[in-house]
């Protein structure tokens, strides 16, 4: 019996697998389990490769999980382009599809002997009893209710609401092919049963859903009233959510015509005395520099969503990869301090979306949220959030005895200054992009330019004390440590409990806060640390060198990082954690031997 | 009195006490001044207007009027005025700036505002030349003209304002000069009071960097009022016709308005709104959205 | 110049008296602006000039101001500024960054000059006699401030015939 299943299934796009992986997430959310599911594809918008994973499991699930516990292969060729996505070992159970033509012991993965390989006639099964190959994915469906015990009832009832609408032929047949493979797997019993043990939360409401959704519904939930955009992979689906829902709420999207147009909105939104957003990624964000500088001067608050892809350019648009950290600090000329901060999981992006419109609005300043497409595109199984413990934070507007001869940039003890905005009465001032004195009237001047610079950058200086933008778990004095954030901080937590099941002695920080870097936050976590990594899904070690740029880190702390589309493993992370033990051992001998 | 019989607020009302930058006998200072005269005449109080502009001479306009401005980036008024009016439907929005700002760098924007039919007024200082920058070719510089990018004579041709408007279908389109500062405010004032997108080209000399042709006393040799040639606004083709002369004569007045104004995006946004609250879940269950039962 | 909405035939003579104050009051501001930008943009000379004339349109319209209330009282004013234009004011292009004085003094006598076509030019639509005679005094008054300015340039150095633009800076870029 299995506590954790991790199941990777590719095909074309007609195969309909990341349409089975859905119906199978959400079936395992009707029993209870808890579930990732990640998807993957070409870049052919329609009938290119396409690939899901499905991580069921009894407990949480941190991360769409490491080797393969099941392979589903519709067919080779599509299977093995996603090649580290989706990694076969000597652990896995391999299904693929018999019409392929390859022996069980010839199929095309090199360098690996898998625990069982089944070829099953999925697309004859499907022909046979719902008439049409179409139905493989139903198929598949059946075999897993068979072998692994998922879905055996729930799948067809969703299939059967999914589809109500389309009448009963369809239903009876995707419940014949359904059958047929349940039935092929009861017929063939695994060599070592691999069923899945009942969750002991059968019946508790789930929720299902993606990154994306997440944020607009976060936004929503924060007060958000505008959303200004442009579309593209993998953030477009935030503004399709919240255009289905911000009318509602008396608000309203502007599908722009440019990146620039749609954070241009945003500011003007904003700028009119409403919570306002945009969402892109990495080409979105190079084009929306120039905006986001003017909302630093110009103390404007807004949130930016960048859902990071691979880069430079259009680079890899449907792959996750964690580089657009550099851009994120540092975009827009200018002595600027933007507030960066990164979820790690669907479920925390709630929560970190909503401090993005809190610290935006706190401090008068554009946040920048830096999802990744793992996040923004995965879907997770949640427990209901007890919406209730988040506190929403508006502007500080003017008082009524401020609004008698208001100063727009008035110099305050904590370097915030209260805000108005138009129709409010005696509250007109000039914003502008051009640096300007307290009242807003632009200048050219050396010392204003300095006194406002202190203004704008002091003023995020509580923002780096804040605690509980930081997670860290382990033992606090441990001499091993590893930083990650975004979606590879779920690997790195999974990586953490296997090397502390191992006996290892080591720590996990995981920033919430990018930027500004907190230093007293992380010379705090460093001051046990002898050795340590920090990781990121990126080609140059961005958040090593950023960290490196503000702190003086343990010699002994180095990069773990590499480029996008190439997904870390907890198991990558323990091997490396391995290679830092033995370092440290060793010189911890170089040490005692001369005292001897 | 103004047209709508209130004298609550007078041009002053509207002049902000910040001293242009501009160069003296630069055609700006007359649009400002028209500009308040037909804010005071449509009679809204100064809060209740948001002033947005590009960057350029022109674009410095909004800090000298009383109203909230916002002098923003290049080429950007519109964009962030098209955000303040969704934001907040019930202000009067006015964008301004030149016609770098508005036909060359922020060129991709208009037409998208056109097609949006937002309430908002966008007065453009039409001078054909950069001159924040020290006289560069502008997009609407003449083919030939000699500037300190195009030593030899510029080799393109210039963009016309009116005809570009036109040809995107904006509701209402207009030109005014200093020549004419009762018609210009008398103009600008119709183009707020336009309900939808409008659009009026001033041409508004550049006195540092501008050709003598294009001075005051130029453009009143060139100048020929709409209403005189009894020109019917109603006849959008009529209008286009005469747009087509932009550059060799001056017309003033209004070139074309929509004798049926067409509902604005924010008619449709609050009927969107009003129809689809209903269906509100209370903020606090928004994720209920995503139970999957 | 420019008026609009002023029906002349029926002109009252407190609404002449007000649209002379305002005329006045419009060359003043305009004056008063002329010096601000002359500060601004560092020209002295004319910017003092300017506001010579401010002070002249300034008791030119307090003298009127005057004769209205002594005449009608504070009865309320049916003329407004929006129905003139650069009736008595100089046009707005006619200032120019590092002016001479003399070149102040003419767009200052070139919109006397303009004044007093205003009133010449108005005079045959007048019926009411008062009106006509306020009229009349008004485009005397013109040649008056003419004489005066006149006076002024008088008491200028002779012209150099030199362009103030050979001697300039550049404009600065911003």
């Amino acid at each position: 019996m299995r506590k954790d299943l991790v199941f990777g299934m590719a095909g074309s796009g007609g195969d309909g697998i990341v349409s089975a992986g859905d119906s199978l997430l959400q079936a395992a959310a009707a029993e209870g389990y808890h579930g990732v599911m990640t998807k993957s594809f070409g870049s052919q918008i329609r009938g290119g490769e396409s690939s899901c994973r499905v991580r069921i499991s009894t407990t949480p699930v941190l991360n769409p999980g490491g080797n393969l516990d099941v392979a589903v292969a519709l067919n080779w060729d599509d299977f093995l382009k996603f090649g580290a996505e989706l990694p076969v070992s000597g652990t896995t159970v391999v299904i693929y599809e018999a019409a392929t033509n390859i022996p069980e012991d010839q199929i095309p993965l090199v360098g690996v002997t898998p625990l069982q390989v089944i070829a099953v006639p999925i697309a004859a099964m499907a022909k046979e009893t719902a008439g049409t190959e179409r139905a493989k994915n139903t198929v598949v469906l059946g075999l897993i209710a068979g072998w692994f015990g998922i879905g055996a009832v729930a799948v067809m009832k969703g299939i059967r609401k999914k589809l109500a609408k389309k009448g009963d032929e369809l239903v009876e047949a995707n419940q014949r092919a359904f059958d047929a493979g349940r039935a092929f797997a009861m017929a063939h019993p695994l060599k070592a049963s691999m069923n899945i043990v009942a969750s002991e939360t059968k019946g508790n409401v789930k929720l299902i859903t993606d990154g994306n959704d997440m944020s607009a519904a976060a936004a929503i939930f924060a007060g958000c009233q505008f959303f200004g955009g442009y579309p593209i992979t993998p953030s477009t689906e935030v503004m399709q959510f919240f255009t289905d829902q911000v009318w509602k709420y008396g608000g309203s999207v502007l599908q722009a015509e440019d990146e620039i147009a749609g954070i241009g909105a945003a500011v003007g939104a904003s700028f009119a005395g409403k919570k306002s957003m945009t969402a892109t990624s990495g080409p979105g964000l190079s084009l929306k520099c120039e905006m986001m500088g003017l909302a630093s001067i110009a103390e404007l608050p807004l949130v930016i969503i960048d859902v990071q892809r691979g880069g430079p350019s259009t680079g890899l648009p449907t792959k996750t990869e964690q580089s657009d950290l550099f851009a994120a600090a540092f975009s827009a000329h200018g002595d600027v301090i933007r507030p960066v901060l990164a979820p790690t999981s669907v479920a925390d992006t709630f929560r970190i979306v909503i401090e993005a419109f809190n610290i935006a609005e706190y401090y008068q300043t554009p946040v920048i949220v830096l999802s990744d497409q793992e996040i923004a595109s995965r879907k997770e199984t949640l427990d209901p959030i007890d919406t209730s413990q988040f506190k929403i934070i508006d502007r500080l507007r003017p008082t009524a005895a401020e609004l008698q001869g208001y100063t727009r940039f008035k110099q305050t003890e904590n370097h915030i200054s209260p805000i108005s905005h138009p129709g409010m009465l005696g509250g007109t001032y000039l914003a502008s992009g051009i640096e300007h004195v307290e009242s807003g009237a632009p200048t050219n001047s050396g010392s204003v330019h300095q006194r406002m610079n202190d203004k704008r950058t002091k003023k995020f200086d509580p923002l780096k004390d804040r605690k509980d933008l930081f997670e860290i778990t382990g033992n606090p004095n441990a001499p091993l440590a590893m930083v990650a954030w975004g979606s590879v901080a779920g690997v790195c937590r999974e990586a953490l409990a296997m090397a502390q099941a191992e006996g290892m002695n080591v720590k996990l920080m995981v920033p919430y806060l990018l930027y500004p870097v907190a230093e007293g936050a992380y010379n705090e976590f460093f001051a046990s640390v002898q050795k340590g990594l920090i990781i990121d899904q990126t080609h140059l070690a961005q958040t090593f060198k950023l960290l490196r740029m503000h702190i003086d880190l343990p010699k002994g702390v180095h990069p773990l990082s590499r480029s996008g589309a190439n997904p870390f493993l907890p198991g990558d992370i323990v091997a490396a954690l391995h290679h830092l033990l033995s370092e440290l051992q060793r010189s911890h001998e170089g040490e005692l031997q001369p005292q001897e | 009195m103004s047209a709508t019989g209130t004298c609550e607020f007078q041009p002053k009302d509207y002049k902000s006490d910040l001293k242009p930058i501009w160069c003296p006998g630069c055609g700006d200072f007359s649009v400002v001044q028209g500009i308040y005269r037909a804010l005071a005449a449509v009679g809204r109080p100064p809060h209740e207007i948001a002033f947005v502009s590009g960057i350029g001479c022109s674009s410095r306009i909004p800090g000298y009027t009383t109203a909230y401005g916002f002098n923003s980036v290049h080429g950007r008024a519109l964009p962030i005025a098209q955000g303040i009016k969704l934001a907040n439907p019930d202000l009067l929005v006015l964008a301004a700036g030149g016609d770098g700002d508005g036909f060359s760098i922020g060129g991709g924007h208009i037409a998208h505002l056109i097609r949006r039919n937002m309430d908002i007024t966008y007065i453009v200082m039409d001078n054909q030349i950069y001159g924040l920058t020290k006289g560069q070719l502008s997009p609407t510089s003449q083919k030939g003209r000699i500037t300190c990018t195009s030593r030899y004579g510029s080799m393109e041709e210039p963009v016309n304002p009116l005809l570009y408007v036109l040809a995107y279908g904006a509701g209402f389109v207009a030109q005014a000069s200093p020549t004419d500062l009762a018609g210009m405010a008398a103009t600008i004032e119709e183009a707020i009071r336009y309900p939808g997108f409008a659009f009026v080209n001033v041409q508004s000399p550049c006195v540092t960097y501008g050709e003598e042709a294009q001075q005051i006393k130029g453009l009143k040799a060139i100048s020929e009022s709409l209403t005189a040639m009894g020109h019917n606004p109603a006849d959008r083709l009529a209008a286009m016709d005469l747009a087509q002369q932009y550059g060799e004569k001056m017309h003033l007045g209004v070139f074309y308005r929509n004798p049926e104004p067409p509902p604005t995006y924010g008619d449709l946004v609050k009927e969107r709104q009003t129809m689809l609250s209903k269906d509100a879940l209370p903020k606090e269950r928004i994720l209920d959205l995503f139970i999957k039962k | 110049m420019a008026i609009q909405g002023i029906d002349f035939a029926n002109l009252s003579l407190k609404d002449a008296l007000d649209l002379a104050i305002l005329v006045e009051d419009e060359a003043q501001e305009r004056y008063e602006e002329f010096a601000t930008q002359m500060d601004q943009h560092r020209t002295p000379d004319a910017a003092k000039f300017f506001r010579y004339m401010v002070e002249n349109e300034a008791k030119h319209g307090r003298e009127l101001l005057a004769r209205r209330i002594q005449r009608f009282g504070d009865a309320p004013r049916s003329v407004t500024r929006a129905m003139i234009f650069d009736i008595e004011a100089p046009d707005y292009d006619a200032a120019r960054a590092f002016m001479s004085p003399r070149k102040a003094m003419k767009a200052a006598l070139a919109s006397e000059v303009k004044a007093y076509d205003f009133f010449v030019a108005a005079l045959p639509a007048l019926k009411d006699t008062e009106v006509r005679a306020l009229f009349e005094e008004l485009r005397d008054e013109e040649l008056e401030h003419q004489k005066l300015v006149n006076v002024e340039l008088a008491k200028l150095p002779p012209d150099s015939g030199l362009s103030d633009e050979d001697f300039v800076d550049e404009p600065a870029a911003q």
